[in-house]
């Protein structure tokens, strides 16, 4: 399936070209596209025009947002002209002369002590509202849960949390490299989600990707290194998250979006969250990217690797959910 | 000290005047609402402002005086980079406005490393405290007998207590790595220090005597305010990311509660009362006894103050704000909420490319008519971090002739200009599109660097001491991710001796470019200035420059007994460098 998008995106992109009496643009684009640091790698799958469609959507959502329209849900009360905040009530549209919404009103005895917003920050399902859009997305309560992982001693359900605070903004709501900033990028951000490349990756590949970011692997510079940021613990709860994402197409419905299928298969000898700390391996590459990371002092308590109980951080033996 | 006690005294016979005014306006249905500050009378005539607030510029470097409930700006005073936190001489008791004792006020400037001591009665800047390398100072707090600032060192992990007199500071090491301590605050009884690391997800509990960890309490994702309420029992954490209030018992050391609250709570502050249950006049009323009944929290996500009940500990009313709340203030009377919005989208008319933030002053007396409705909206210079008030009587009014019969200072004082201007060239230029990436050209290193939500490419940039940098730096985004603001602004800033020399900001369609000599070696942030969005803390990068005789740069290796001392920005004897002090 995303071989076909990525055919049609191809041919409407090369077809432009050919318009413009100028198919080397897009030769050139997608030698730019398909190399890092000088070395042939696998192309990310999405195409030019679905970077910049996803970019316009998202533009879009901020442009409404700004007029007030406020199709985000995230934020914007309607404007009062009177007092130049806050919501408009029952005043006159047209002349803006009556109640401002803050005064009283001939019904009312006393302002509402609650605001039309109250909904907005409610815990989920304590007061029967409906809409908790924005609570929900903040908290995440609703996007995919996970009830087993791929990645033994790594939860997913967190993961996910840090992903979409973190890596959103680049590979996207639903990984296929298409965040708002992707169009930005060159070469694109990778799609996460497509199994016949993730497939290939070892575990311990993508604990140092996150970690020390694409120079740690000769891939794009533009992939930062996150481990000035998060904790190895958090970094395999991520792990586990792209892991449970495999394959997973753009849902078709609430129930699919809710309850994704992932393709991955454990690769023979990797290393998990559960295994790490023994590997061989993996010590040889986190000592590697720890090297020159900010936030050490050498000697001192301010060394990197470490494990801190917060933020609902579990340790590997401690993960509730696990390997089916 | 006699002479004050006689201020005092007097200013409190006038202010019970003035104070009588605000209860009585607490009492009875105000009959004109909003946005004239008027008398019952209706004869609008203008009333002195019975309070003031300080607030801190962030990234224009400054501190602005405000008035309550006016809301009109009275003046700006330089203090440096980037400003944070505000913090009243005297003692930390009551709320977070303390007691201040009307002498000095304290401002931190993240981008320095410094600490800047303005003296309230004359009006300047009276000192520079620069802190030791490698820090970098996110927040401070008061201790309870004056004495101390206990800062956060977000930059390097660490933590410090300064004692305010000689500069003195103790640092203390809080790992491991990554380590992210940002808000802080002090036990009213003097006995220990609360943290938030927002990289840990926990609090960390000092002791103030000896300054040491004691132990750390996991909290929810990405803990921002850590407030502590005027009898010392709880600490309130904002949960930024669990969209969760932690509520810790401060005799336990533990957690009581966590209470959803809102999407992306960031800071919390709460009302004081006296031991008579009236509202909190420092140097009037006793500091003892003091106690509070509501918690308000900043909603930046959701754009919204929630209220929190202390005795229900559960969230009582939530009150719309327009938008994108950061820091939360009070007034000293409780009488108003101001909370201090990081975007305006829509609100104002545009004066430049940075679309002005705003403060939003609500009003939080229970009985007033016009409860939960927002009296004031008004643009601000900058972008404001905290800002704290005081009542207006403990400033005197000298403009008269008063200072001739003595009282208003005694000694020479210095008036500062900030040290850490200029030793750099910054101009824009069209937005570049040339990849991220470090390449020298014609001597010069280039560096390009992208910000976005949330974070810089490339992360880490390392430079040889003595090299020329070219900064290039471009806001990639499109609209703040997450919360979509259109008017999204980023900045970069390197923290310490590159401070002034980076900081720019960054709006969309330009790229900033900085010019200067890499002169002083070791490991600084880069961070944001302008609050893009809730996880701009987190977007950071690292500058190193690595001097070839000692190697790279870490937080161990660099010349940062120069990056103190700031070389050629200031004369001798008005900089207070803060020596490295083991067990103050």
């Amino acid at each position: 399936m995303k071989n076909a998008k990525l055919k049609i995106g191809l041919i409407a992109i090369s077809s432009l070209g050919m318009v413009w009496g100028s198919s080397s643009a897009f030769a050139a684009e997608k030698e730019l596209r398909c190399k890092a640091g000088g070395v042939k790698v696998e192309c990310p799958t999405i195409s030019e025009a679905d970077a910049k469609k996803a970019a316009a959507n998202f533009l879009k959502e901020a442009d409404d947002m700004g007029e007030g329209k406020g199709g985000s849900t995230y934020g914007i009360a309607p404007f009062d002209y009177l007092t130049g905040v806050g919501k408009r009530a029952d005043s006159d549209t047209k002349t803006y002369k009556t109640s401002s919404g803050y005064a009283l009103n001939e019904k009312q005895t006393h302002a509402a002590n609650k605001t039309e917003l109250w909904d907005r920050v409610k815990k989920p399902s304590s007061d029967g509202v409906s809409d908790k859009s924005v609570y929900d997305q903040w908290t995440n309560n609703w996007s995919p849960k996970f009830g087993e992982t791929k990645v033994a001693g790594a939860d997913p359900n967190h993961g996910k949390t840090y992903y979409y605070s973190y890596c959103i903004a680049c590979h996207g709501w639903l990984m296929h490299g298409d965040g708002p900033n992707a169009a930005e990028l060159n070469p694109r951000p990778r799609t996460l989600t497509r199994g016949e490349y993730m497939q290939k990756k070892t575990n311990l590949e993508l604990f140092r990707v996150i970690k020390g970011g694409g120079e740690a692997v000769s891939l794009s510079s533009s992939m930062p290194n996150w481990g000035n940021v998060l904790q190895d613990q958090d970094i395999w709860d991520i792990v586990a998250f792209i892991r449970a994402m495999q394959d997973v197409p753009p849902p078709k419905s609430v129930e699919e979006y809710l309850n994704p299928k992932s393709t991955f298969k454990p690769i023979k000898g990797d290393v998990d969250a559960m295994t790490a700390s023994k590997s061989k391996d993996f010590k040889e590459m986190n000592e590697e990217v720890e090297s020159d990371m900010t936030g050490r002092s050498p000697g001192s308590e301010l060394v990197g690797g470490g494990y801190v109980d917060g933020g609902n951080r579990k340790k590997p033996t401690e993960v509730a959910v696990k390997v089916k | 000290m006699k002479s004050k006690y006689k201020f005092l005294v007097a200013s409190a016979l006038s202010a019970s005047c003035l104070m009588y005014g605000v209860a009585n306006a607490a009492d009875k249905p105000e009959v004109i609402p909003g946005w004239q500050n008027a008398v019952p009378d209706g004869k609008d005539t203008p009333l002195h402002d019975p309070m003031i607030l300080y607030s801190s510029g962030g990234v224009d470097g400054k501190m602005a005086i405000i008035g309550i409930p006016s809301f009109k700006t009275y003046r700006h005073l330089d203090c440096g980079v980037d400003t944070h936190e505000i913090s009243f001489g005297g003692s930390n008791k009551g709320n977070k406005n303390g007691t201040p004792d009307g002498k000095y006020v304290y401002l931190n400037d993240k981008g320095a490393n410094t600490i800047c001591e303005f003296d309230i009665q004359t009006g300047y800047l009276a000192r520079i405290i620069a802190l030791p390398f490698p820090f970098g100072v996110h927040h401070i707090a008061m201790s309870t007998d004056g004495k101390n600032i206990f800062a956060t060192g977000e930059y390097s992990g660490k933590m410090a207590k300064v004692d305010i007199k000689s500069g003195k500071t103790e640092v203390i090491d809080w790992g491991p790595s990554p380590s992210a301590p940002d808000y802080i605050d002090a036990t009213r009884n003097g006995k220990y220090v609360f943290a938030g690391n927002y990289y840990h997800s926990t609090v960390g509990v000092f002791s103030t005597s000896p300054f040491k960890l004691i132990k750390e309490i996991p909290v929810g994702k990405n803990p921002h305010g850590t407030d502590i309420n005027p009898e010392s029992t709880m600490v309130v954490v904002s949960d930024k990311l669990s969209a969760t209030m932690t509520v810790i018992d401060v005799d336990k050391l533990a957690v009581k509660k966590v209470i959803p609250t809102c999407a992306g709570p960031l800071h919390s502050v709460m009302d004081v009362y006296n031991k008579d249950g009236g509202s909190y006049r420092a140097g009037i009323d006793s500091p003892d006894g003091l106690t509070s009944k509501y918690v308000y929290e900043s909603c930046f996500v959701a754009d919204a103050n929630v209220k929190v009940s202390y005795a229900k500990l559960e969230v009582v009313d939530e009150i719309p704000t327009h938008y994108r709340t950061g820091h939360i203030s009070i007034s000293p009377d409780n009488s108003y909420v101001m909370s201090l919005n990081k975007f305006s989208t829509g609100l104002f008319s545009p004066t430049g490319i940075i679309f002005p933030v705003n403060f939003e002053m609500w009003d939080a007396r229970e009985k007033s008519p016009t409860y939960g409705k927002t009296l004031r909206i008004m643009p601000v210079d900058g972008e404001p971090h905290n800002a704290k008030g005081l009542m207006a009587y403990l400033v005197k009014d000298w403009t008269k002739g008063q200072a001739e019969k003595g009282g208003l200072i005694d000694k020479r004082v210095d008036l500062l200009d900030p040290p850490h201007r200029a030793l750099s060239k910054r101009y824009f230029i069209p937005k570049e599109t040339t990849p991220p990436g470090v390449k020298v050209v014609g001597g010069v290193k280039e560096i390009h660097m992208k910000a976005f939500s949330y974070g810089y490419i490339p992360r880490q940039v390392r430079v040889n001491k003595g090299d020329k940098v070219r900064l290039f730096a471009t806001n990639i985004d499109k609209a703040a991710g997450i919360t979509k603001n259109p008017d999204v602004t980023m900045g970069l800033t390197i923290y310490g001796p590159y401070g002034q020399r980076s900081n720019m900001d960054l709006p969309r369609g330009v790229t900033a470019v900085h010019e200067f000599t890499a002169d002083i070696a070791g490991e600084y942030e880069i961070f944001c200035t302008h609050f893009c969005g809730p996880l701009h803390l987190e977007m950071r990068a690292a500058f190193f420059v690595d001097d070839p005789k000692k190697g790279p740069s870490n937080l161990a290796v660099g010349d940062y007994a120069e990056a103190q001392k700031m070389p050629g920005l200031l004369e001798e004897g008005q900089l207070t460098i803060a020596e490295r002090a083991k067990g103050l």
